[in-house]
């Protein structure tokens, strides 16, 4: 698989701020979720990426060109970045003007493609920024983000201030944009039904530290808790099940246990002849919080 | 175009197979006609939460089986099915029902003479 964006032993230290080493590769032609508390560092990478920080030490790569210290306006042209806070420098300008900015810097720009996601939600570029809602600037800036075609989209938080039904559209419009060509979303949410409508592969990020990547489908499946009726070997066959994070007795004559191998598990407990009763995949969040729970337990003992 | 498909994530079934044999259903079944476009990957994996790597799978594995055929840049179609044919893939998908109707009866620990009078009931009511 070839790759978007590689990180090797990144890290950032920025006073009390200390990041990595990050060893991290976003496969092109996928969408790729950071999930994470807030703090853990998901906004500093793509910052990094976006060469808007320095890193510590360590070696960026994006699009196959090396991000260092020598301005890059080549690999600009490439990448669309969706910010998580709107800066307000331009606060004063009619939206229009900012999309003529981007139309003479951008290369690929696509009138087209501008006035159809325009269209799509909405809104028009006639209004002065500091006069539009949260979720109209959003969508505004959303719009321009995309409109030069970039190769690599970079989305902090795309949905924060969005009301449902442009939340919908949003999720269109990314669906629309991967379908041309070898495109590649690099993004962070808290919103587990946008990794579910999105993400491909999903990255848990906490505290500065990655805690694994995985493909979507294989994790979800992979993490579920089980209730299984006790038999005289059922105690022994759960013990040696792969990936067993908790078990607990529910009365004299059921087990609950929750693993991260589901799919191993299923063929131990068939072959073991043990009834499963339910059996319940976990949602994205309570594996986050499980993979929080092993950090906090190496840090402290 | 949104599919009738259903998935049952806590099953323990794979994921590509849930959606692959209810994708050959409706389309053996004529519920989706032959010439139909299906949604992109792209689509089919944010309409199903899965990610595009499952949804290539079912349409590679539909393709190879004669079904469905992606022509590059325009998108994937339902093929003209002959009649008569497609018959392993038919009983594949009886079979599959039949077996799901096998798992509550485990479950319900449903003896054999109740089955076979159920089911034989069952069929007598086709017509």
């Amino acid at each position: 698989m070839d790759n978007a964006i590689e990180l090797k032993d990144v890290t950032i230290e920025r006073g009390l701020f200390k990041m990595g080493p990050i060893n991290l590769n976003i496969p092109k032609g996928y969408i790729t979720a950071i999930v994470g508390p807030n703090g853990s560092g998901k906004t500093s990478i793509f910052r990094s990426i976006l060469k808007q920080t320095n890193i510590t030490s360590g070696e960026i790569n994006v699009l196959n060109e090396r991000i260092d210290d020598a301005e890059n306006k080549e690999i600009s042209q490439r990448i669309g970045y969706l910010m998580e806070n709107q800066s307000f420098f331009d606060d004063g300008l009619v939206a229009h003007e900012k999309a003529d900015f981007h139309r003479r810097w951008y290369n690929n720009w696509n009138e087209h493609i501008y006035k159809n996601c325009l269209h799509k939600f909405g809104i028009s570029d006639n209004i002065r920024f500091k006069n539009m809602s949260k979720g109209m600037r959003r969508k505004y800036d959303f719009t321009v983000a995309l409109s030069h075609e970039p190769e690599l989209l970079i989305l902090d938080e795309p949905s924060s201030g969005l009301d449902p039904i442009a939340w919908r559209s949003m999720i269109e419009v990314l669906n629309a944009y991967m379908d041309q060509g070898e495109r590649t979303i690099l993004m962070a949410t808290h919103i587990i039904d946008e990794v579910k409508r999105l993400a491909d592969f999903i990255v848990f990020m906490v505290d500065g530290k990655l805690l694994g990547m995985y493909e979507k489908d294989e994790l979800l499946q992979n993490w579920a808790t089980y209730y299984v009726e006790v038999n005289p070997h059922t105690q022994a066959v759960i013990a040696t099940l792969p990936g067993l994070l908790s078990q607990k007795n529910i009365g004299s004559d059921r087990i609950e246990f929750t693993t991260s191998e589901a799919v191993n598990a299923d063929a131990l407990l068939k072959d073991s002849n043990i009834t499963i009763l339910n059996r319940q995949v976990l949602e994205l969040d309570e594996i986050l919080l499980y993979h929080m729970n092993k950090t906090t337990n190496k840090i402290f003992g | 175009m949104k599919l009738p498909i259903t998935i049952n994530e806590h099953s323990g079934e794979p994921l590509y197979l849930q959606i692959e044999s209810q994708l050959r259903t409706l389309i053996l079944s004529g519920v989706i006609l032959s010439g139909t476009m299906l949604p992109s990957i792209r689509e089919l994996a944010s309409q199903m939460k899965c990610s595009v790597i499952t949804i290539k799978r079912v349409y590679s594995d539909l393709e190879a089986e004669g079904i469905i055929r992606t022509k590059q840049g325009t998108g994937t179609y339902v093929l003209e099915l002959q009649e008569g044919s497609f018959v392993k893939q038919k009983e594949e998908a009886l079979r599959e029902a039949i077996d799901q109707f096998l798992t509550t009866a485990k479950q319900l620990n449903a003896d054999k003479a109740t089955l076979k009078k159920l089911f034989e009931e069952a069929i007598d009511s086709l017509n």
